[in-house]
């Protein structure tokens, strides 16, 4: 029988430069520039600019809107981030060996409307807080094309992103890796509880979207996918709002629950799997897919499951739900929450808490105030909109703002506690 | 030790729900409920001035708390006292207030409300000791008062042993495991038989009984609030698109509709593109007025109030309803429709 998941060909990238040729030797990635830019060719940009941010530099990048983890299975990007790149082949989706340029991230920035102020600040205190403040970035930022549509910007940029990820990950194709990690074997964990991950995406519209092989999840049910699924980029973000609580398409490829299952799987429970789901906007239509998310997680067999969201307050609803409709049938549900309990910490820290299923793991306080430092360079814009003021300045921030800072899908070490 | 004691007009003996708009005063000397708490503060302790303040104009009056601070900090207190406020929303709000600013101010302040109170999470980092409901429980909340008030003028902090009721601040901190990590061993911990474990106490939310239904709408003022983030275009007052900490009113009382381009929603948790296009899909005052016009509706008020529904804090959200209550009940409307979004 099949492992679960695929084979990770890990390449460790420590720095990225441009030259003129694609290559990856001794953990330095070689991008050709015009070919990265070409990644971006359509109607509905004018023009990109690309930069590189490595942790550590006095910069800040704002307006953040998408990160994503170069990776390919092969040249010409086949089976990688299927539904944008090529067909959602079920025979090479999830399966095989994967490239995975380790370390490196495509981040894009700039203005799009509905997309809240998003920074990652690459040094400092806000550092610590943020995924994408550990990788080196190739920054990109873009000019819309003169009276192009929003959406057709927003679906440039996205398809432009997942081009380069996939075009920068074939520097490794011949190159040795530094780590092999392999699928899990089922058979190791025979008898231990079967723990999953329950992972809502944010599904609200457009800009407020998450898609799956390559199509909105709005309006979809709740399934079972593979882990090597979601390795090979079959979700990806569109998601704009809330940027300390969005899961960019970087940390799905990275999704941090399945990473801590995978690390304890045949010690102490076996990795079960993953279900995704939808997070509607209308109450009844929450409480339609957390009833149907738990059945789908019985019928698996699922002795425990770990919730998460994306978003704000009404997620925290989604939430709540699932986790009450999990132990209602008898499954053990763990949530993973952001907190909201205002600047002083002393609010209620959970707008829609669960009543019956009450375990929960705190990702910090979303209204929590940081005091950034001045900084050498800024990309993504001139400006912090929600502040109104120059982006290199110092400034006070809510964690909020913070790049996956409160990452609901488990990423960071930041938590609430008296 | 110099100890000053806020208070409401009710128990300054200056009037009731009438006297609710006047502003603050002090006298030097104890008052009303502060003649039994001197008692109970003993020799070594004095009242040196009590301040009080109408309800209305407390909560609702922009720089009342400034008001209230400098007549406070004129009597040189080495301790503020506020209260007890019982379950009174407004009373016990302006006493969350007080001892917040107090404290913000470097001042020692404790205050006395019931832990349903909805001023209770205003107090910020300051202590609140448990009052009982109402005012017949006067004689133990004062006993309990009293003793917190020794404590904390001998230098020492209130604990729940104290009568101290609220949360108390939960900091943001870095942990050594990621969140994910944490949530595998919460779920082994719970396997294991241990239904407790957690990261996040429930959190409290106090019940909202709603108001008797409007026996006569034709005789009654309704008031229009919204969360909906609905400003005019140039959003002067600077609304928030997310995580609001105020509100903002504005005149609506000449006006049929509101007009498309005259207004605008800087709510940032939807696609506001239909609530621009015709902004009476937020605050439907078109068809507010052909109800006013056809006598179904006695009349609308003057302003209406808005805010952003979009990642509020739940204290804010609840100091938002007590204040606009009290400046509802004070111009006169006696209905409130609040759209949300």
């Amino acid at each position: 029988m099949e492992g679960v998941g695929l084979t990770r060909l890990v390449h460790q990238v420590r720095g990225i430069e441009f030259g003129d040729r694609l290559a990856l030797a001794d953990g330095v990635l070689t991008v050709i520039r015009d070919d990265a830019a070409a990644c971006f060719n359509s109607p509905g940009l004018a023009s990109v600019t690309l930069s590189v941010a490595a942790p550590g530099e006095s910069a800040r990048i704002v307006k953040v809107l998408d990160a994503v983890e170069p990776r390919t299975k092969g040249p010409g990007g086949g089976g990688i981030f299927p539904g944008f790149l090529g067909p959602a082949d079920a025979a090479e989706v999830g399966h095989g060996a994967t490239h995975v340029l380790r370390g490196a991230a495509v981040v894009v920035a700039g203005y799009l409307p509905r997309a809240q102020e998003a920074v990652i600040d690459m040094s400092g205190p806000a550092a610590d807080l943020s995924p994408l403040a550990q990788t080196v970035n190739l920054v990109v930022e873009f000019v819309p094309a003169d009276g192009a549509p929003w959406e057709d910007v927003d679906r440039a940029l996205r398809l432009g992103g997942l081009r380069l990820a996939a075009h920068l990950a074939e520097a490794a194709l011949d190159v040795e890796p530094d780590a092999v990690e392999e699928p899990l074997d089922p058979g190791a964990a025979e008898g231990m509880p079967k723990v999953a991950a329950l992972t809502n995406l944010q599904t609200q519209g457009t800009f407020k979207d998450v898609f799956v092989y390559g199509k909105s999840f709005a309006g979809e049910q709740p399934r079972v996918v593979d882990p090597g699924e979601i390795d090979d980029g079959a979700v990806v973000s569109g998601q704009f709002g809330h940027p300390s609580l969005k899961n960019p398409t970087w940390v799905h490829q990275n999704h941090p629950v399945a990473a801590a299952l995978r690390a304890r799987h045949g010690v102490d429970l076996c990795f079960a799997g993953v279900v995704i789901s939808p997070e509607p906007v209308a109450m009844a239509a929450k409480e339609d897919i957390s009833a149907v998310a738990a059945r789908v997680c019985a019928e698996a067999g699922f002795d425990a499951v770990i919730v998460t969201k994306e978003g704000g307050g009404n997620a925290d609803a989604d939430m709540a739900l699932k986790m009450d409709a999990l132990e209602d049938l008898g499954i053990t549900a763990v949530g993973l929450f952001a907190e909201m309990s205002g600047i002083d910490g002393t609010g209620p820290p959970i707008v829609v808490p669960p009543e019956r299923a009450t375990a929960m793991v705190s990702t910090g306080n979303y209204d929590h105030r940081l005091s950034l430092p001045a900084v050498d360079q800024a990309y993504g814009g001139e400006r912090v909109a929600l502040v109104d003021q120059p982006a290199t300045d110092a400034m006070e921030l809510p964690t909020a703002v913070i790049y996956c800072s409160l990452s609901c899908l488990g990423w960071g070490r930041l938590r609430a506690l008296v | 030790m110099r100890v000053v004691h806020y208070i409401n007009q009710f128990f300054a003996g200056v009037g009731g729900e009438d006297s609710a708009a006047t502003g603050p005063a002090s006298t030097p000397e104890a008052k009303g409920p502060g003649r039994k708490l001197a008692n109970l503060l003993g020799p070594d302790h004095q009242i040196v001035a009590t301040v009080w303040c109408g309800d209305d104009y407390a909560v609702g009056t922009a720089g009342a708390m400034d008001e209230i601070l400098t007549l406070i900090q004129a009597a040189e207190p080495d301790l503020v006292i506020a209260g007890p406020a019982f379950t009174s929303g407004r009373y016990g709000l302006a006493c969350a207030r007080v001892v917040a600013a107090a404290t913000a101010a470097g001042l020692n302040a404790v205050a006395c409300m019931h832990p349903d109170n909805p001023g209770l999470d205003e107090a910020g980092a300051a202590p609140v000791v448990a009052s009982g409901e109402v005012a017949r429980s006067m004689g133990p909340s004062l006993d309990t008062l009293a003793g917190a008030a020794r404590t904390l003028l001998l230098g020492a902090e209130l604990t729940v042993d104290d009568g101290r009721i609220g949360r108390l601040p939960r900091r943001s901190v870095l942990d050594e495991a990621n969140a994910a990590t944490r949530a595998v061993d919460l779920v082994l911990a719970r396997l294991a038989g241990d239904r407790d474990a957690t990261e996040v106490p429930l959190p409290r939310f106090d019940q909202v009984t709603p108001a008797a239904p409007v026996d006569d709408p034709s005789a009654v003022t309704f008031a229009f609030v919204t969360e909906g983030g609905l400003v005019p275009d140039a959003n002067p007052g600077g609304l928030e698109s997310a995580r609001a900490t105020r509100w903002l009113r504005y005149p609506i009382e000449d006006m049929s509709r509101m007009e498309t381009g005259e207004w605008r929603s800087v709510h940032g948790g939807f696609s506001t593109v239909f609530a621009n296009a015709d902004p009476n899909r937020i605050l439907p005052l078109d068809v507010a007025r052909e109800l006013e016009g056809e006598g179904r509706i006695g009349a609308l008020m003057a302003e209406y109030f808005v805010t952003t529904g979009n990642g509020t804090s739940v204290a804010n959200a609840r100091r938002f309803g007590v204040e606009w209550a009290a400046d509802i009940r004070r111009s006169g409307a006696r209905a409130a429709i609040l759209t949300a979004t």
